[in-house]
């Protein structure tokens, strides 16, 4: 009895951390994914209209009863801010919105009871103008996730993809992957044979190899990209270095432009990759490589056989780890990057701080978040194999 | 003569300032089982890399067969090695580690499946071929690094104290099989090892190895009975050492003076000059107890000082009138309680003469 | 000539990792507005502007402020968690994971997020607002550094004092807490430096008067850059490097009086 409190009580310590983080981590998450799929302009300020349109067929022009409930909803919005919000949602789901209610909101103020719309405007007549209304009255709606990756859904309701030019965010995501995978590489191909060397080195060697590695990880993440910033500048260390040395003749531009955001990227996320790799590597048993090579294999063939095998989950770790935070970098691509690197975080935070837009800031940050955690189960299963072979 | 199938020539071995092995020549026959025998830092493993490629000699040749080896790398050597804790390949399974000799020689898959499977069968761990070998026990491992090691039929089978991680009795039936394998085989082995028991069980010839250098070495009976150095007696077995001094020859022996007035007859040695200061050895197990009356050549009186049971013998100290000599006494004979009027007595066969 | 080519790679690359940092510093000492080389003269004027410039001064203070709540908080709540999980506990691997994930989630997917929901709880604008979010990605930290502190007490000592009379709270007291002091310090060292290491949470959730040192720099390298920014790099570094000689020095003397002979 006494044991079952003590364990109870002992549980318990957890709950502080688990409140605090459902409250400010998973519940702002979660809050990310209803502003990703919600809508609620219409359902909220155009409650009548919502409540009629439920039994409407859409086929056909709607009845008068559901045309007046429209009109009294817009007789009852009084704030010009909701209306601008209601005339943006309409419009981008139907062209011609915008002059259409400012039609017909000023024929709903300047008269009391009711309108004849079709008589205010021609449109009204359409069922295209009050099939969008409709639609719109679904609070949830999948117009910015399927946004988020340049697809919308035509007047059929099959997805289609956006026209040209409409919308430019596969291209961003592209290039977060292209970049995210560049730099993967680059931290590979350093990346691994540094850590070899590391894993081959010993005393004083092995330490200030090491220490190499650590330190810049224990230096603030700004600091080092403002050290890049300097570097690369047309009139930088790195530049200035290069002529002063007489191998260019003019500066090499390496600020705002992808070589610079590579360059930086690379440095930032090297630790990254060299460490998982150093880890497994100290593990693989010293005379794996010696019995190889009693048995016949050459240097190379000892490599490829025996240490390659055994390094792979290393790599692969690295890779992920690697690639992870590469896609979700903003303060490095946003310093260092010009307009054509902005990588989707840069996207995500202008639609956020810039135009306000939740919707789409929430629907590009769940397709980011949803990548992330998918390859954070890979690099989990792959941690759990490397600690259970061990 | 046959040419011996290794040949190690006048070898020395230094790293940076520190020589481990001194100036070494060796010359192991083909067929022939023989241990390094020596305490860890001795130079024995050491050489065992040097034959195995993994080092290089500082100065002499290493030849094999009548060809110089020492600037072959060890994927050249044509020879197999077992590790300590057997170096078994994490990533694949029992039978692709047995495979991978064969696999780096380009022998066809037909053949390398027959070899396998007979390998794994000598050593009688067929139904293990799919297993990692994280699956398997200590033993089991041992096996395997074993059938690996042999598969591709070697001229040459080097043991870097293989058994050191297995438990006594375990470690005492892989001793009976591995000497079982080499003799079947007509395999040439050369086993490091710093247990000497093992080496006595196992080797036609022993190098006790000392800092560097070879002290003796010999058949296992050669080497216990007739340790050549203090060292190789102090070592192998247990024995006690008498120091003396060289009185004279005789025709059936030489006479040794210890001090306190004994005299000691010993195997005629005439090489050692009277006068010169030597240790007789003479094992506990060749010392009888008998009463005080009784008439024997090298007749030491003394008095028990304990007698401790072992199972399968008594230990018996002796008091400062037999120089404080140990005894195994077998359990054959009468017991002597501790503080016992005893004389320790043996015959002049029964010790060894070596050099001070 | 394998030899000459792996130190030739190990030196390039170490001088990759190591250069930029060390390349900058002293510029946060040029008397030229400009950051380049060669540095004609010395002058400290861009520390003063740190001390005496508002907006720098204000962040300054921000940043301790906030810094030093993020470090109580996350390091209380790390502790409990950690010492929580020593044992195998309902949901231990799924806990776990959970504490850690902070670490994996893109920043800013967090920081718009925080944004909606402190808004909502009426903490917009607010230092609370900005300590909270920097305990989120703090936490990990604080509770990786403790889980290595704890797993390396010897149960055996609880178990001795236990058997000496001593009740549980005060093994606890007396000889855990004790024992994983190196790691208390540790996680708060770290959290302290997350928190001043933080850009994108404050980006979202910092209100005008609640700039941190860092937010301030990333506005300035955007808008106008100057030495200033390097100097505050400088005093990032120092602080830094303060931080982890203080803990290395701790440790050394929990090493030496933990020891057991």
């Amino acid at each position: 009895m006494i044991r079952f409190w003590q364990r109870a009580g002992h549980a318990a310590l957890v709950l502080p951390l688990v409140l605090f983080l459902g409250l400010f981590f998973v519940w702002p998450l979660l809050t990310v994914l209803e502003q990703a799929v919600s809508d609620p302009v219409v359902s909220r300020h155009l409650p009548a209209t919502t409540a009629a349109s439920a039994t409407w067929d859409r086929k056909s022009v709607p009845s008068a009863e559901m045309q007046q409930a429209f009109v009294r909803d817009l007789r009852a919005i009084d704030d010009d801010q909701t209306l601008g919000d209601l005339v943006r949602r309409l419009n981008s789901a139907q062209p011609g919105f915008r002059t259409l209610m400012k039609k017909t909101v000023t024929a709903a103020r300047d008269s009391d009871g009711p309108l004849d719309l079709a008589e205010v405007d021609a449109r009204w007549r359409e069922t295209a103008f009050w099939r969008a209304i409709a639609e719109a009255t679904n609070p949830y709606t999948d117009r910015n996730l399927l946004a988020a990756i340049d697809l919308q859904r035509d007047p059929s309701g099959a997805i289609a993809t956006m026209a040209e030019g409409e919308s430019a965010n596969r291209t961003i995501l592209l290039r977060t992957f292209l970049v995210a995978s560049t730099v993967t590489l680059a931290t590979c191909l350093i990346g691994l044979p540094y850590a070899m060397l590391v894993a081959s080195s010993v005393g004083w060697r092995r330490q200030l190899l090491l220490a190499a590695v650590l330190l810049p990880l224990w230096t603030s993440l700004l600091v080092r990209t403002t050290a890049w910033y300097i570097l690369l500048q047309d009139q930088g260390l790195i530049n200035s270095t290069l002529s002063a040395l007489h191998l260019i003749a003019h500066p090499l531009p390496l600020l705002f432009n992808r070589t610079g955001v590579i360059i930086a990227m690379t440095h930032v996320l090297l630790p990254f990759m060299v460490l998982p790799i150093y880890s497994v590597l100290i593990a693989i048993p010293k005379n794996l490589v010696p019995a190889a090579a009693s048995l016949g294999a050459g240097p190379i063939r000892a490599f490829v056989y025996i240490m390659l095998p055994l390094t792979l989950r290393g790599i692969a770790s690295g890779a992920l780890l690697v690639f992870m935070a590469a896609l979700g970098y903003y303060i490095t691509p946003a310093l260092i990057g010009g307009p054509k690197d902005q990588m989707i975080s840069s996207v995500i935070a202008f639609y956020a701080t810039g135009s306000a837009n939740w919707g789409m800031a929430g629907a590009l940050g769940i397709v980011l978040l949803a990548a992330t955690l998918v390859l954070y189960g890979i690099y989990g299963r792959l941690s759990a194999a490397n600690t259970a072979r061990a | 003569m046959a040419i011996p199938r290794i040949r190690i020539d006048q070898v020395s071995k230094s790293f940076g300032a520190v020589q481990v092995i001194k100036d070494l020549s060796l010359d192991i026959e083909r067929g022939e089982f023989v241990s390094l025998l020596g305490p860890s830092g001795s130079g024995k493993t050491t050489l065992l890399m040097l034959l195995a490629g993994f080092e290089q000699p500082t100065a002499g040749s290493i030849v094999l067969d009548g060809s110089r080896i020492d600037h072959l790398p060890p994927h050249r050597r044509e020879m197999g090695v077992v590790f300590q804790n057997y170096a078994l390949f994490p990533h694949m399974s029992v039978a692709d580690n047995v495979a991978f000799p064969l696999k780096m020689r380009g022998i066809g898959r037909g053949e390398v499946e027959g070899r396998v499977k007979r390998a794994l069968d000598m050593v009688q761990l067929s139904s293990m071929r799919d297993r990692r070998p994280a699956q398997l026990s200590g033993g089991q491992q041992q096996r395997v690094a074993l059938a690996r090691a042999l598969v591709f039929e070697p001229a040459v089978v080097l043991m870097d104290e293989p058994l050191g991680a297995l438990d006594k009795q375990l470690r005492e039936q892989m001793q009976l099989d591995i000497r079982a394998l080499h003799k079947r085989l007509e395999l040439t082995v050369v086993f490091v090892t710093h247990d000497q028991s093992e080496a006595l069980t196992m080797s036609d010839r022993i190098a006790v190895f000392n800092q560097g250098i070879i002290e003796q070495i010999g058949s296992p009976r050669a080497i216990y009975d007739h340790p050549a150095t203090r060292f190789v007696a102090e070592f192998i077995g247990e024995t006690n050492l008498l120091e003396g001094t060289v009185k004279g020859h005789q025709a059936d022996g030489t006479t040794i003076e210890l001090d306190l007035d004994r005299h000691l007859t010993v195997p005629r040695t005439e090489a050692i000059l009277p006068g010169a200061r030597v240790l007789v050895s003479v094992r506990p197990e060749r010392i009888l107890l008998g009463s005080p009356s009784v008439a024997v050549q090298n007749r030491l009186p003394t008095r028990v000082l304990d007698s401790v049971y072992q199972g399968d013998h008594l230990r018996v100290q002796l008091d400062e009138a037999a120089f404080g000599l140990v005894v195994r006494l077998d359990r054959r004979f009468a017991e002597w309680p501790a503080g016992a009027d005893v004389v320790a007595h043996f015959a002049p066969d029964d010790c060894w003469v070596i050099a001070a | 000539m394998l030899r000459t080519g792996r130190f030739l790679f190990g030196a390039a690359t170490v001088l990759f990792l190591l250069a930029p940092l060390i390349a900058i510093l002293p510029l946060a000492f040029t008397s030229s507005s400009m950051l380049t080389y060669p540095i004609t003269q010395l002058s400290g004027r861009w520390f003063e502007e740190l001390a005496t410039a508002d907006a720098w001064r204000r962040s300054i203070v921000n940043s301790l402020i906030i810094g030093g709540g993020t470090t109580l908080l996350a390091t209380v709540l790390g502790t409990l968690a950690a010492l929580a999980l020593r044992r195998r506990i309902a949901f231990h691997s799924a806990l776990r994971t959970l504490f850690l994930l902070p670490m994996v989630v893109p920043a800013v997917v967090l920081g718009i997020g925080l944004q909606i929901l402190l808004a909502r709880l009426g903490l917009a604008n607010t230092y609370l607002a900005v300590i909270i979010a920097h305990t989120v990605v703090a936490v990990p930290f604080v509770l990786v550094s403790m889980s290595a502190s704890l797993d390396g007490i010897d149960p055996r000592l609880e178990r001795a004092a236990a058997s000496l009379g001593a009740s549980p709270a005060r093994v606890f007291l007396l000889v855990t807490m004790p024992l994983a002091m190196p790691g208390i310090l540790s996680g708060a060292a770290l959290a302290f430096a997350t928190s001043l290491d933080e850009v994108v949470l404050t980006l979202f959730v910092a209100g005008p008067n609640q700039l941190t040192l860092a937010r301030q720099m990333f506005a300035s390298i955007r808008e106008n850059i100057s030495p200033a920014i390097v100097a505050a790099a400088f005093l990032f570094i120092v602080g830094t490097v303060l931080i982890g000689g203080l803990l290395a020095a701790v440790r050394q003397k929990a090493l030496r009086t933990s020891a057991t002979p």
